[in-house]
């Protein structure tokens, strides 16, 4: 095997996180990275540094500080405001060098994909891509990979013994994110950079925000059926309450009461959210797919014989047009009464 | 400026579609039967035009062809073709020049992963492939013992709705004391959407291990429950060995069970109608077997839908259409199960779970009342003695 562009020996004991920023604001999943990587450089008493791409975007350093990061690598550019593989690829790569890290972590969203998998050629090293957990042996400073496999059915542990950086990518939502310390200190580090826009092939035109769902990285879904009688609203409130969102079976989208794009199951999309409630659902086997990699599911329907309360880990026997306000009302009161 | 329509010929597409189908797609005169005879020409002003496709076949051209996916393989334009052309082969193999060019839609690629890592298409996990048989001691097959080989299936082994086939099935052979065995978490998948969703390759390896499998285990008669299953075991697996007889459970059922001294001896008071599967009646002529079933079953009263037999109509599952989603005014079901419930027969019988889903879905989202779809073997359980 060809050896990475820097070895074992020429590492430095500390965990990098690649911190992905869209529109100057740091995406969720890197700081439940830094959360995790806080923990484990504890445990090996390593330090964690983040490594930030952007422009304008220094007043995101302290916020990665607060969540655990010790030191910021900073590279600012007009060229970098907005993800460009060609150009973070370039820099990331020239960084990873200088600071030759043993670990560099970055969260498995499109961008984080995309970039991880160019690097890990780039340096000639092996990548574990959308973990589901890591941990970091504080002896041999070998990292640990989950990934899981197969619909759930297999685990597979991965090392990386001989090559570096160790690099993974996390999928979105499997570390909790850790409390914000606004008072942390940490160093920052500006990058210098050289990048011409001859370098990057890639020409950024118009960067337009769609109104597209993306329904597969929702932790929260609240999925409704036949039984809802169309009362995607009421769904949407619940949703809100939780920050997830709102899916459908067939019938309703046929129905034309919600998009297509939400219709989730064999000939929609399939989910994998941490908590999904299906709502006046039966649990035709095609819709069942659709949910079947959820961690969590609560099912509410009016028939106790349904097929889908064999699916769920609560099963509520009651109609769904009377329960959901009901849970909706009594979310809001725990709220507010937490709140006082 | 005015546009020009132009097709660009291209020879390496028309050498491999050449060698894919042994130029099938050459004896073809452009009559166009095909095209009329397709039912997409039901649901749609503008049908898709097979005719078109053949052509395009002929020229080796190959141009934004996402109505190749809407072929359900349900072979109807065949029998009408007056030049012999085997239409449903000529798309698979331009079904697997898209594989090749990496242009087919999304989703289907981890469908073929699925039936890689699960052994099924439904990403269910494999070693919940009996999970629907734990209580039924299900005995492992033995050539020895059994005279016939079980072969489930994985519709019927995940699909909650398809597993009360199996279940039924069941309760028929002991019934009838036919010695048969299962294979258990052994059972392969047989590969059919593969073949139909075009990725040739892949499917003759698939055919290639399952067939090894059948002949290690010493199976010399195969009876599934699907007629997709069926039809693959039949057509297109290598040979196993020089005995082995694969059957559709009603065909089994239709030779072997003695109709002048049944067990079938319950009362099933009901006017049925028939809806022949595509892969049971026009693409293997098996017409008479599960009509054979049905008239024996006692008070059972069989009618006929307008199309029935070789012209019956596809459900719309075929062809890997089951992971395809189709508009809601397009589907081929709708117009079946209206045709069943203008007989005046409260059940459809058919023999196929792709059949089932497809028909009981179109009566559900058309809300029609007193009309359900029952398989032949669940049927024909009930008519066992209690």
């Amino acid at each position: 095997m060809v050896a990475s562009l820097y070895s074992v020996d020429d590492e430095q004991k500390t965990i990098w996180v690649f911190l992905d920023q869209v529109d100057g604001e740091l995406e969720r999943v890197s700081l439940e990275i830094l959360s995790k990587g806080r923990q484990l450089a504890d445990e090996a008493g390593w330090s964690l540094n983040g490594l930030l791409l952007g422009h304008q975007i220094s007043d995101q350093v302290q916020r990665a500080i607060a969540y655990g990061a010790d030191e910021i690598w900073i590279a600012e550019h007009p060229l970098l405001e907005h993800f460009t593989v060609d150009a973070y690829t370039h820099v990331v790569e020239k960084a990873l060098v200088k600071g030759r890290p043993s670990v560099f972590l970055c969260g498995a969203t499109p961008n984080g994909r995309d970039l991880a998998g160019r690097l890990a050629v780039r340096l000639r090293t092996g990548l574990n891509a959308d973990c589901t957990d890591l941990r970091l042996d504080p002896q041999s400073g070998l990292l640990t990979s989950e990934v899981t496999g197969f619909g759930g059915g297999v685990i597979a542990l991965l090392e990386s013994p001989h090559h570096r950086p160790q690099m993974s990518t996390v999928r979105p939502g499997v570390f909790p994110l850790g409390d914000e310390d606004p008072n942390r200190v940490g160093l920052t580090h500006v990058m210098e950079i050289e990048i011409v826009e001859g370098m990057i092939p890639t020409k950024l035109i118009e960067r337009v925000v769609g109104e597209g769902v993306d329904l597969t990285q929702t932790p929260v879904l609240v999925c409704g059926g036949r039984g809802i009688e169309g009362k995607f609203d009421m769904l949407q409130e619940l949703a809100d309450l939780m920050h997830g969102d709102v899916g459908a079976t067939r019938p309703p989208v046929d129905e034309g009461h919600i998009e297509r794009e939400r219709q989730v199951g064999q000939t929609g999309v399939v989910c994998r959210p941490k908590i999904a409630f299906a709502c006046g659902i039966s649990g035709a086997f095609h819709f069942v797919v659709g949910i079947q990699d959820a961690d969590f599911v609560v099912a509410i329907n009016s028939d106790p014989n349904a097929p889908i309360f064999e699916y769920a880990d609560i099963c509520i026997v009651d109609d769904a047009l009377q329960f959901i306000p009901a849970l909706i009302e009594d979310i809001q009161k725990e709220r507010t009464t937490s709140n006082d | 400026m005015e546009t020009v329509d132009y097709l660009v010929l291209d020879d390496e597409i028309w050498e491999e579609l050449l060698a894919l189908t042994g130029g099938a797609a050459a004896p073809c005169f452009q009559c166009g039967v095909c095209t009329a005879s397709c039912p997409w020409g039901l649901v749609r002003g503008e049908t898709f035009s097979v005719r078109k496709l053949i052509r395009k076949a002929q020229l080796g051209v190959l141009d934004g062809q996402e109505e190749l996916w809407l072929c359900t393989t349900c072979s109807q334009c065949e029998p009408n073709c007056p030049r012999g052309v085997p239409i449903v082969e000529v798309i698979q193999a331009l079904r697997y020049l898209m594989w090749k060019r990496r242009a087919t839609l999304a989703g289907l690629p981890s469908l073929l992963w699925s039936v890689y890592w699960n052994n099924n298409p439904w990403f269910q996990p494999p070693s919940q492939r009996m999970q629907w048989a734990v209580t039924l001691d299900l005995p492992a097959f033995d050539p020895d013992q059994h005279e016939i080989l079980l072969y489930i299936g994985c519709t019927a082994s995940y699909d909650r709705r398809a597993q009360s086939l199996a279940h039924s099935l069941i309760q028929i052979f002991r019934a009838f004391q036919i010695p048969f065995g299962v294979l258990g978490e052994d059972e392969p998948c047989c590969g059919e959407t593969v073949l139909r969703l075009g990725h040739l390759p892949y499917f003759t390896e698939i055919a290639e291990a399952g067939a090894k499998i059948f002949r290690d285990r010493g199976v010399r008669k195969l009876v599934a429950v699907s007629p997709h299953c069926y039809d693959v075991f039949l057509n297109h697996y290598p040979e196993v060995n020089e005995t082995f007889e694969p059957l559709h459970y009603t065909e089994y059922l239709a030779s072997v069970v003695d109709w002048d001294d049944s067990q079938f001896q319950e009362s099933f008071d009901r006017k049925v109608t028939f809806h022949d599967p595509c892969f049971l009646g026009r693409r293997n002529q098996r017409y008479e077997a599960p009509r054979v079933v049905l008239e024996n079953i006692p008070g059972l009263t069989l009618v006929e839908m307008e199309n029935f037999g070789p012209d019956s109509l596809c459900c719309g599952g075929g062809g890997g259409r089951m992971w395809m989603e189709t508009a809601p005014d397009e589907r081929f079901s709708d117009l079946r199960v209206q045709e069943a419930a203008s007989t005046g027969a409260s059940v459809i019988a058919t023999a196929c779970p792709y059949c089932i889903t497809c028909l009981e879905d179109s009566i559900k989202s058309l809300d029609i009342k007193g009309l359900e779809v029952l398989d032949i073997a669940e049927i024909a359980a009930k008519a066992l003695p209690r």
